[in-house]
């Protein structure tokens, strides 16, 4: 099936694409990895399509004093190839190792993914675990929404139809900081059954300001704060590492859907939590 | 501002390209439809399956999600633009070289795929080949050859071996190179300019009656439609493959029996039939419980799914010899089990497509169909039959096949495209979706299994009480055929005394269930192989040597009573592994073993499986003819009927003609399938094309040799040769020679031309199943290596080894891509396919093996020639994917001590057994 008709307009400036977005039923296209299939099955059926492919300021990649700011029309393969994030954002590459495949990351996006809102995608996982901010614009002006707001429900964000997401910063990463990535999925590149995104900072052989962001699981990428408590300033002993395995069990209810059952997806999220954290405990400098 | 409708300007293969499009529309379809590069193929429409992977800025990308307007001012590779110079490229070369295009619709997407790594990185490790092709998924070849293919992209030419003798010699295939350059036509890469497409309006219930309503108020309404099609426009509405039972409708009577069974059928163009809301077709449904397990089905008294099938049974099966229960009373150890397998997709790339057009030659007004088939001459006899024409008005011209394994034999678009084109008179194509192909061909059968095998304390077999139920959906398709080949395979490649094996098709309100590589035999082995290793452990003898001990071998007799006299490679097979085996043992036991990984989750295991497989169709008479001329201008010419499904009919047809003329293969040309020039060479079903269509090319090969050497008054010793058009015939003491161009010839140009028959010679069975059913088997075994992860419940694969009887390998690439290409699949059944209807009927959620989930795979061929076979072949292409998943199975078993008979062996399924087993 092809998609119903539509108009279609490729502007050149940011205003000139927030200005068509003040209009009607108007969608954004990015790297159109999601959204075309979905135009094409007519679930998405907007009068007027956007394409941002040149607007090339939400392009690319910024260390900055406060962080990375990723453009919103950043590509999987540009986070991949670039060595900068080996130091300011292992975590970061480490996860989009995981989406999909070869002609995926090459067009897909990173404002694409967040704003699809998947809730087994690895980009709002890392977002929502580093506590990123997202800065959205339209031309009533610019506001900056945190992750965990964000990020709304299965397929559902806090972006206005008016609003383009600009930009997502994810806080400096200090050089003391430990972290694991872990996810299952049934065949590489698939969305994940169950997934988990950790970083301590080691002081004094201790954990401080652990962040423990699972997905897959709920309705959104969620940060855990009850096990996220029992690690603080706590040493990541083996004992306790199977102490959170059992917390995570408890506070989280994960769907049940084709590819799995509740029961597995949580009993996985077990496994994956402790191994991310027996990862996170090997010298930082062996992960890359 | 507006971009739309717009001229879009890029460049496509170095040329700059300007044209006016909707910028909305997918690139993959400007493309194909406006810039005619129907070399980027298009299998999902959803970034699942990569086979429309091209270049755009130097890097791969699913040119189906992709809008067009997205492309502007970038420059784009296709498969086209690959050739340098004209000449294919080395990585092109490569795929020839190494067979890693089988029927060639994912290749164009590999190609791409992997020239994006080779810019990139020019030495590829084998796991960065992998990867690079991870997106792009194949069904035919297991991948391994691909990625041998991608390491080896060297500057070498592709020669084809120079050997007198082109049997036993790894030729290239010869439909390869317009595969791997993007030029051969498969279903949906040809149309009529003016032809019209169909919308098919399907049933989103499994059961329920239905009334059509005002059927012109809705076409006034919709000027797009030029015509609605229903049943009461098709003359005879029935087919089945069948010939004695055709029960499916091509459009639905009054009642549905399968969710997605087509009812209406609009025709015009394409776009604007989209565009009419599904709600709006007037059609009132009364949707009635359906019956969905074959247990509900044969207990639901009166309620029939069809009025011609008592109790839902469309047939029975049954072999009996000796006394099995008395004999399982006897046995030293008995082990029994019941089990369940899942619906099966083909999952053949290519969706069904093609076209039909009306068209006039001296016999008057004729239905041309052009689509992808694996049996030309029963879709024209299918076709011709429901439009009640003589078969001779209906020519079917099959595409290059992207892919079939079994679901391709029954007609798919055929008989709607024919009876619109016939219809209206004009041209009618027609592309599934990939849903619509998903949820309305058929599928492997579903099955559930009992069985309990005995043996004595030494080990040997004495009894096998075996009972299946398969559920064979809404309609017969090849139910029956499933029903009959199991209980003569049930007992396995073993000799076992004594048998009683009963099965039933029982139809539900599922879809179709047909045919699927191997006709429920690789079900039955997920339960019986697994006995088989049960057993062996009861009897403290080695899993592979209980085995051995236990193979058929030529002088014994069959579950049928027949004896096997020659041509029973078990026993070599077997041999052949015993390194392999003991090595992969002391490697598990090692691993396991170590003391650092006392904690690890990690646990190995080794499984066996074997398989036997009765080549070409249970009992019924299944010939094949064939045609071999040689033509004035010098060219010996094929009119090869066996359709080329990717296994490599069009190569290994003309090697044995060759050999059999006694000329050199080059010299051959061909037409394949066409069903106005070949003879009928049966369907490319039942492993049968090798064997039965391969004696007849040997026959006509034969046969026009005679001729030639009537025709130039030689001996039967002369060595023939050709120089141009003269025909030489060396004796030794003389060379005879002989202009063919002075000959007179028919229409085609042949000066001489020699017909070859064979039909397998077998005894139909008698009421316990006695007879003779197959004139030859093959043999095989295989083992799996793998890894279990305990706490995840995956399964990580390291090796397969599979051994395989193929009675001569006429050529050996091909054979190890068939062997390659099944293991992949069995891979699939055993850990990850399942086909729901209305929630798998895409390639994302239905899961079939990428190029990470086929681990290497070492092939050991088995030559014990059969004397029936041409120049001693069988057929491999069933045979390969049978012992796999039993062999993973048993594996499994191995490393972690649960055993599954439910499959697929999903992580879930493996972490609740591991949670319920004692250990």
């Amino acid at each position: 099936m092809k998609p119903a008709p539509f108009e279609y307009s490729r502007p050149e400036s940011l205003n000139e694409a927030l200005s068509l977005l003040a209009g009607d039923e108007v969608r954004p296209i990015a790297g159109g990895q999601s959204l075309v299939p979905l135009l094409a099955l007519r679930l998405v059926t907007p009068k007027r399509l956007v394409d941002l492919s040149r607007l090339i300021e939400l392009r690319g990649i910024k260390v900055e004093s406060d962080g990375i700011r990723i453009g919103a029309l950043t590509r999987w393969c540009e986070i991949l190839s670039d060595a900068r994030l080996g130091e300011h954002h292992p975590l970061l590459r480490e996860a989009v190792r995981h989406t999909a495949h070869y002609q995926i990351r090459n067009r897909g996006t990173v404002g694409g993914s967040c704003c699809h809102a998947d809730p087994a995608a690895e980009m709002p996982a890392i977002a929502v675990t580093c506590a990123a901010e997202f800065e959205v614009m339209s031309l009533r002006g610019r506001r900056i929404i945190a992750a965990r707001e964000f990020f709304r429900s299965v397929f559902t964000t806090a972006l206005e139809p008016d609003e383009l997401l600009i930009s997502i910063r994810l806080p400096t990463w200090r050089p003391e900081r430990r972290y694991g990535f872990q996810e299952l999925a049934r065949r590489q590149g698939d969305f994940a059954l169950a997934g988990c995104a950790l970083y301590w900072d080691e002081a004094g052989g201790c954990c401080r300001d652990p962040h423990v962001g699972v997905f897959g699981v709920a309705e959104t990428a969620i940060r855990v704060p009850q096990i996220e408590a029992a690690l603080e300033d706590r040493k990541i002993t083996d004992e306790i590492i199977r102490s959170v395995a059992r917390t995570i069990r408890d506070v989280t209810a994960p769907p049940t859907d084709l590819h799995a059952t509740s029961a597995y997806r949580s009993a996985v999220l077990a496994v994956l939590l402790e191994r991310a954290l027996r990862a996170s405990l090997h010298d930082p400098s062996h992960h890359d | 501002m507006d971009d739309t409708t717009r001229t879009l300007a890029f460049i496509v293969n170095g040329r700059p390209v300007e044209l006016s499009v909707d910028p909305a529309r997918r690139l993959s379809e400007v493309l194909r439809e406006d810039l005619g590069l129907t070399g980027t193929k298009i299998g999902c429409h959803a970034g699942d399956c990569g086979a429309c992977t091209i270049l755009v800025a130097g890097r791969q990308v699913c040119a189906c999600l992709m809008a067009a307007g997205q492309a502007a001012n970038q420059e784009v590779v296709t498969v086209e633009g690959l050739a340098e110079d004209g000449q294919l490229n080395a990585l092109q070369r490569a795929f020839l070289r190494h067979g890693a295009a089988q029927c060639g619709i994912c290749t164009p997407g590999m190609l791409m795929a992997a020239t994006d790594l080779l810019r990139r990185n020019p030495s590829p490790t084998e796991a960065e080949a992998q990867a690079a092709i991870g997106g792009v998924l194949c069904r035919c070849t297991g991948y391994r050859q691909i990625v041998a293919a991608i390491r080896d992209a060297t500057s070498a030419p592709v020669d084809q071996p120079a050997d007198a003798q082109a049997v036993g010699s790894r030729i290239v295939r010869l439909d390869g190179p317009d595969k791997v350059a993007g030029k051969a036509k498969y279903g949906a890469d040809l149309w009529p300019t003016d032809a019209l497409s169909l919308r098919i309006v399907r049933s989103p219930y499994a059961r329920a009656r239905f009334v059509l309503g005002d059927l012109p108020a809705f076409r006034a309404r919709y000027p797009a439609i030029v015509a609605i099609l229903t049943a009461q426009d098709i003359p005879d509405n029935r087919f089945s493959i069948v010939p004695d039972l055709k029960d499916q409708p091509a459009l639905a009577v009054e009642q549905v029996r399968f969710r997605g069974e087509a009812v209406l059928c609009l025709v015009g163009e394409h776009d604007a039939l989209a565009a009419i809301p599904e709600a709006d077709v007037p059609i009132t449904w009364f949707p009635h419980q359906p019956l969905t397990e074959p247990e509900q089905a044969l207990t639901a008294t009166g309620d029939l799914i069809h009025e011609f099938a008592p109790e839902n049974v469309l047939c029975r099966g049954r072999v009996v010899r000796g006394d099995a229960a008395a004999a399982l009373r006897a046995s030293a150890h008995v082990a029994q089990a019941e089990g369940r397998t899942q619906y099966i997709e083909h999952a053949y790339i290519e969706p069904e497509a093609g076209y039909a057009e009306v068209f006039s030659d001296a016999n008057g007004e004729r239905l041309r169909i052009f689509a992808c088939t694996q049996t030309p001459y029963m879709d024209r006899e299918e076709i011709a039959r429901m439009l009640k024409l003589p078969d001779d008005r209906v020519h079917i011209v099959p595409s290059a096949m992207g892919g079939g394994f079994g679901g391709k034999l029954d007609i798919a678009i055929q008989p709607l495209i024919a009876v619109a084109a016939w219809k209206l008179k004009r041209p009618v194509r027609h592309t599934y979706s990939r849903s619509e192909s998903m949820i309305s061909t058929t599928k492997r059968h579903p099955a559930r299994i009992r069985a309990r095998i005995g043996c004595d304390a030494h080990g040997l077999l004495t009894a096998i009480d075996f009972a299946a139920d398969f559920n064979t959906g809404a309609y017969a398709s090849f139910g029956s055929t499933v029903a009959n080949r199991v209980p003569v395979h049930a007992s396995g490649p073993y000799a076992v005394p004594a048998v009683r094996a009963l099965t039933r098709a029982v139809f539900t309100n599922n879809a179709v269930a047909g045919a699927f590589r191997g006709f429920g035999v690789p079900q039955s082995v997920v339960i019986t192989e697994t006995l088989i290793d049960e057993l062996a452990e009861a009897a403290g003898i080695d899993r592979l040597e209980f085995r051995y001990r236990n193979a058929l071998r030529a002088g014994q007799v069959t579950a049928t009573g027949q004896r096997l006299t020659a041509s029973a490679g078990l026993a070599e097979c077997l041999q052949r592994l015993r390194p392999a085996w003991t090595q992969a043992l002391a490697d598990r036991r090692q691993f396991n073993g170590d003391p650092g990984r006392a904690t690890s989750p990690l646990r190995r295991g080794v499984g066996i499986a074997c398989m036997w497989y009765g080549i070409g169709v249970t009992v019924f008479a299944n010939p094949s003819t064939m045609v071999g001329a040689l033509r004035r201008n010098g060219r010996l010419f094929l009119y090869n009927g066996a359709q080329e499904i990717g296994q490599g009919t069009a190569t290994i047809m003309p090697q044995i003609f060759a050999d059999a003329v006694g000329l050199p293969l080059a010299l051959v040309d061909q037409v394949m399938g066409d069903t106005d020039l070949t003879a009928d060479a049966g369907k490319s079903s039942a492993s049968r094309q090798t064997f039965i269509s391969g004696n007849a090319a040997k026959f006509a090969g034969e046969a026009l040799r005679r001729e030639l050497l009537k025709l130039i008054g030689a001996s039967q010793r002369a060595r023939l040769a050709l120089q141009g058009t003269v025909l030489l015939a060396d004796e030794g003491a003389r060379e005879l020679r002989l202009d063919l161009a002075q000959l007179p010839a028919d229409e085609h140009g042949d000066v001489a031309r020699g017909e070859g028959y064979f039909n397998p010679p077998t005894v139909p069975l008698d009421a316990n199943g006695q007879g003779v059913p197959y004139a030859s088997y093959a043999f095989g075994a295989q083992i799996a290596e793998l890894e279990v992860d305990r706490e995840l419940g995956t399964v990580r694969l390291i090796r397969i080894h599979a051994a395989h009887d193929v009675g001569r390998a006429i050529n050996p690439t091909l054979v190890e891509g068939q062997i390659y290409g099944g293991i992949a699949q069995g891979i699939g059944f055993a850990l990850m396919e399942e086909y729901v209807s209305g929630r798998t009927d895409n390639l994302h959620d239905y899961l079939i093996p990428t190029s990470g989930d086929v681990p290497p795979i070492s092939i050991h061929l088995i030559e014990d020639g059969d004397p029936l076979g041409p120049y001693g072949a069988k057929g491999v292409g069933e045979p390969s994917l049978i012992p796999t998943a039993p062999a993973i199975l048993n594996a499994i078993y191995d490393a972690v001590g649960i055993r599954l008979t439910s499959i697929p062996a999903t992580p879930a399924r493996i972490r609740a057994a591991l949670a319920r087993s004692p250990v």
